[in-house]
């Protein structure tokens, strides 16, 4: 027994140490997807180095990750930063100013999709970090219910009907007397909340900005519930990824919605709005037997949702390959158009590429459609400087309020109270409005 | 014993070392942040000095409070249920007349859900108590229990009932072992003692049984509280990481994480676990206290 | 005694009930880690599927469960081992020897013992940034040489099991000091280690707070912080997966729970009646 203890000892000792010593790269990418093995393999193949691709779990991603950054022991050369926590990154010393000596990448403004470039900036105005992807959002819809219920799946048809937030409202009334809901849940118009006059959620002056357009979700997602325009399939959940492929099980408790509803045991879900990423990672993935029967167009207000950032290190070692890396990502034609067209399918925001590639295309999961020239209008009418560094945080206590009233545990007024007093507990700086 | 022995300060030293470096320091530095505003970002140096700020800030935050009291109810009711199964499995094994067989088996298979990883333990919950596709609403569906599915993880009373339900069936086969051991101790004379002068069993229960087993529980209910006091793991991974629905699962080592690691007040998350801590001693105290005063009336 | 009889018989049936519900997740976890996504979706039934394969697929082409498995199990080990090891040691010079701040030393364990985990979280996690020993196992195994709890509970164990005599005749022998601690004393405490043994290592195997702050690598990820990651991963989508790998956390610990259950069991008793 003793034996065997002290062996257990011994190895696991042993073990410990192994892990902490292994063979040492030449350069090291702290990632949250395995998106970037392809062009690291390419990187490698180049220039004849070996590359590390630390991949951290999204939901650990900034706690994990941000000590490192902090001590700079531990540290990658060259990491990626999601919108959400990017606007906090940048406000700290991490990633290596790319606008000064030798990097230059002013230069390159023009070529780049205004909002994703201006995203990457530090508050001195300083380029900190390149995105090579735009990920403008938009509602992606069945064509077959589009043609049966509304009579057309012409994208610009369609998107004329969803340009206004009552104009969704109707479409939710037709499918609904179809059996088919609009959207799988209320989450589905959050990303239209801010309305056609955009404000920050925090100003320059710190205070929280609440704002019509944002008082309005409340009532619109109400609306969504109450009528039932949606399959109560929350965004990510198992049953939400079901209602892309046929009609998914919907029984909600009638008795405390409407008696008179007939009770109808499935559903099937008309449209979801999603981010241009979506289209790969999502729908081609979990929803290949609805392939061709897909289109995408507009919402009320254009959006984006997600993007990956990337920068260098400011105390790397090894930053001359960390810059051929990142131009290879972000500002290398060939290797994007191959990239691009052969694997990802992102929506770039390095124009030279990305308008070559969308001349023409047509994409055969969306029936035919040329996302690429959708997209890219969409992306044009983004405005970057609304986004600030709380957006996640807040807007996670507002969607979390907003359900909470949409459930009908609480009032309006509560629930706005509450949120208010969640944003002032949070960040005790900003001031709330009243 | 020995005199002074050099051997003895070697021998000491490795524990020592280590819980200067890495308990007594990290709590003094705890302190240290709890007096500042440092957000977890840009180094300590950059932080400001605010005193007791925080402190103030405590003793008036409700969300505070709040959590204390999701924390306390949680673990109240957990208590409460798990106490009454195990003591009266306790009971029923150790009572002579009954002869029960299998008690081994039983105290195994009692025990097992309290070995299971509780992040595991949490996940499974979190699929299984889904509200349109988890498997118990499905379960109770078709067996035509409930005519409509129960909303478990959105409603703050089902939310903390499931917590301390699932707390109370992670560890009810723990105190069982524990109090059946402790009743298994108690001298048979007093019992027999008892049947002679004619005791009811009730009696025999609050006259021999109770007060015999005192010790036993009050380790039981210490070591349960100083435990629930830190509850995290089940809120945390039960719902969406912040205590959802409305706050009923937002606990204090919850709260203290997403203060600390998520709004970056990492500064105040230091008060609050200084604040933990008072709370953790004065009811270990009280606890200490009400049962002991007990004996000597 | 007919009527003993019956009462009997109802209280096996509680008793089986009882067992049924404890085991009601578990079996509802193994039959769903079985079945594919749209299967579970549909309804519960006790007829486990046939998407095991494709599920493990799944769940292993995003994290690799067995690796947590094994993480978990070399910080729990080192962590046990050390904690035994250094306890017996500091424990022993408590017992054994004089010496100055040996009463400072000992009132301060108790203090301690009432310190929750998480007042010196964020303190350590600054700590092992300062020492570059973030991402790493250290500040997960070395606070484990220094265990109020441990020695307290030893050091009661050793004074009245321990005979001095035992000591002399060992000098007497020419025996050094950490001869003796080696060969009597470890000997010796034996069952106190193994009692004290098992509490420490389910707590390091449930830690998941300290690992969730102290790691970074997932590589390095312990099985409470994977599940925890799990969550948030591609591997939600799909119910199946899901459930496995949950499963794979659970299921091995509960066979080699049901090998060591009477050992595990009474140390429980004993820890709970000497502590």
């Amino acid at each position: 027994m003793k034996k065997l203890v002290f062996l257990l000892a011994i190895t696991s000792v042993f073990l410990v140490l192994t892990a902490c010593s292994e063979e040492k790269a030449d350069l090291v990418v702290t990632s949250f997807t395995d998106e970037l093995q392809g062009p690291i393999d390419k990187f490698e193949e180049l220039h004849d180095v070996k590359v590390d691709l630390q991949i951290i779990p999204t939901e650990n991603y900034t706690t994990t990750l941000r000590p490192a950054l902090e001590s700079g022991k531990g540290a990658p050369d060259v990491f990626t930063g999601e919108i959400v926590y990017l606007k906090d990154w940048l406000e700290q010393d991490y990633w290596e100013n790319l606008s000064a000596d030798p990097y230059n990448v002013d230069s390159w403004e023009d070529d780049y999709m205004e909002y994703v470039w201006d995203l990457g900036k530090d508050p001195e105005d300083n380029v900190r970090a390149v995105s090579w992807q735009t990920t403008p959002g938009g509602i992606y819809y069945r064509r077959s219910i589009a043609k049966e219920v509304l009579g057309t799946d012409d994208p610009a048809e369609v998107g004329e009907m969803f340009s206004t937030m009552e104009g969704l409202m109707e479409v939710g009334e037709k499918m609904k007397e179809k059996n088919y809901r609009l959207f799988p849940d209320e989450g589905s118009i959050q990303p239209y909340t801010n309305g056609q006059d955009p404000q920050p959620w925090v100003n320059e002056a710190n205070e929280l900005v609440m704002t019509e357009a944002r008082l309005s979700y409340f009532d619109y997602a109400k609306e969504l519930r109450d009528k039932q325009y949606t399959a109560l399939a929350p965004a990510w959940s198992p049953a939400w990824y079901e209602s892309f492929v046929g009609p998914i099980s919907y029984n909600v408790g009638w008795d405390e919605l409407d008696d008179s509803a007939e009770a109808e045991d499935k559903t099937e879900v008309f449209a979801v709005s999603l981010p241009t990423w979506a289209l790969n990672s999502v729908l081609k993935v979990e929803a290949q037997e609805t392939a061709g029967d897909w289109a995408v167009t507009n919402g009320p207000t254009p959006y984006f949702q997600g993007g990956t950032w990337i920068g260098m290190y400011k105390d790397s070692e090894n930053k001359d390959l960390a810059w051929e890396f990142i131009q290879m990502l972000v500002h290398d034609e060939e290797f994007l158009t191959e990239w691009v067209t052969e694997t990802t399918g992102d929506v770039l925001s390095y124009i030279p590429v990305t308008s070559k590639i969308s001349e023409g295309y047509e994409e055969e999961y969306l029936g035919g459609q040329n996302h690429y020239e959708f997209f890219l209008e969409e992306a044009n009418k983004i405005d970057a400087s609304t986004i600030t560094k709380y957006d996640q945080q807040i807007g996670d206590l507002f969607g979390t309020e907003v359900g909470n009233y949409v459930e009908g545990t609480v009032t309006k007024e509560e629930a706005l109270e509450e949120f208010y007093n969640q944003v002032k507990n949070a960040f005790p700086d900003i001031t709330i409005p009243e | 014993m020995e005199k002074t022995n050099r051997r003895a300060y070697l021998f000491i030293a490795p524990f020592v070392i280590v819980f200067l470096v890495f308990n007594i320091y990290p709590i003094l530095l705890t302190f240290y942040y709890s007096l500042t505003n440092y957000s977890g970002m840009g180094g300590i140096a950059n932080a400001e000095f605010v005193g007791f700020g925080n402190y103030i800030r405590l003793v008036t935050d409700s969300y505070f409070f709040e959590a204390f009291g999701n924390t306390l109810k949680i673990w109240g009711f957990n208590f409460v249920v798990q106490m009454m199964i195990a003591l009266g499995l306790a009971l029923l094994f150790s009572d002579i007349r009954l002869k029960l067989k299998g008690v081994g088996l039983f105290r195994a298979l009692f025990y097992l859900p309290n070995i299971i990883t509780i992040a595991s333990v949490a996940l499974l919950f979190n699929i299984l108590l889904d509200w349109n596709h988890g498997a118990l609403n499905q379960m109770l569906l078709s067996l035509g229990i409930i005519d409509s599915p129960i909303n478990w993880l959105n409603s703050p009373v089902y939310a903390q009932s499931a917590v301390a339900l699932i707390g109370a069936w992670m560890w009810f086969g723990n105190s069982f072992i524990i109090l059946l051991a402790g009743i298994s101790g108690i001298s048979r004379d007093y019992y027999e003692a008892a049947y002679i002068d004619g005791a009811s069993w009730w009696q025999s229960f609050t006259n021999i049984t109770l007060p015999q087993l005192k010790p036993i529980l009050l380790y039981v209910l210490i070591t349960s509280i100083i435990g629930g006091l830190q509850l995290f793991d089940l809120p945390m991974l039960l719902t969406d990481t912040r205590g959802a629905p409305q706050g009923s699962l937002n606990t204090m080592v919850l709260y203290l994480y997403n203060q600390a690691f998520k709004y970056n007040n990492f500064g105040y998350g230091a008060t609050l676990a200084y604040g933990l801590f008072i709370i953790t001693v004065i009811f270990s105290a009280v606890t200490f206290r009400t049962m002991y005063r007990k004996e000597v009336k | 005694m007919k009527k003993i009889t019956l009462l009997k018989a109802f209280i096996y049936i509680a008793l089986t009930v009882l067992v049924i519900i404890c085991f009601v997740p578990f079996y509802m976890m193994i039959v769903n880690a079985t079945r594919s996504n749209s299967e579970i979706l549909q309804g519960f039934t006790l007829i486990p599927g046939s998407a095991i394969l494709d599920n493990y697929q799944t769940l292993i082409s995003y994290m690799d469960v067995w690796r947590g498995f094994t993480n978990s199990l070399i910080v729990a080990v080192s962590v046990t081992v050390l904690n035994a090891y250094f306890s017996a040691l500091t424990a022993f010079a408590l017992v054994v020897y004089e010496f100055k701040w040996k009463n400072i030393i000992f009132v301060s364990f108790l203090v301690m013992m009432m310190v929750p985990g998480q007042l010196g979280l964020l303190g350590l996690y600054d700590l092992s940034e300062a020492l570059g020993m973030l991402d790493s196992y250290w500040p997960l195994i070395i606070p484990a040489i220094a265990a109020p709890f441990t020695v307290f509970f030893f050091r009661q164990y050793l004074i009245t099991t321990m005979h001095t005599s035992i000591l002399e005749a060992g000098r007497i022998d020419g025996a050094t000091e950490l001869h003796m601690f080696h060969r009597i004393v470890l000997p010796l405490l034996m069952p106190a280690i193994a009692t004290m043994g098992i509490f420490t290592f389910i707590g390091s195997w449930n830690n998941y707070i300290t690992p969730l702050v102290i790691l970074r690598s997932p590589e390095l990820f312990t099985l409470p912080v994977m599940m925890g990651a799990l969550r948030g991963s591609p591997v939600a989508m799909n119910l199946g997966a899901m459930y496995l790998g949950i499963a794979i956390s659970v299921v091995p610990i509960m066979i080699a729970f049901l090998f060591l259950s009477r050992y595990i069991i009474s140390s429980i008793t004993a820890g709970a009646i000497k502590g």
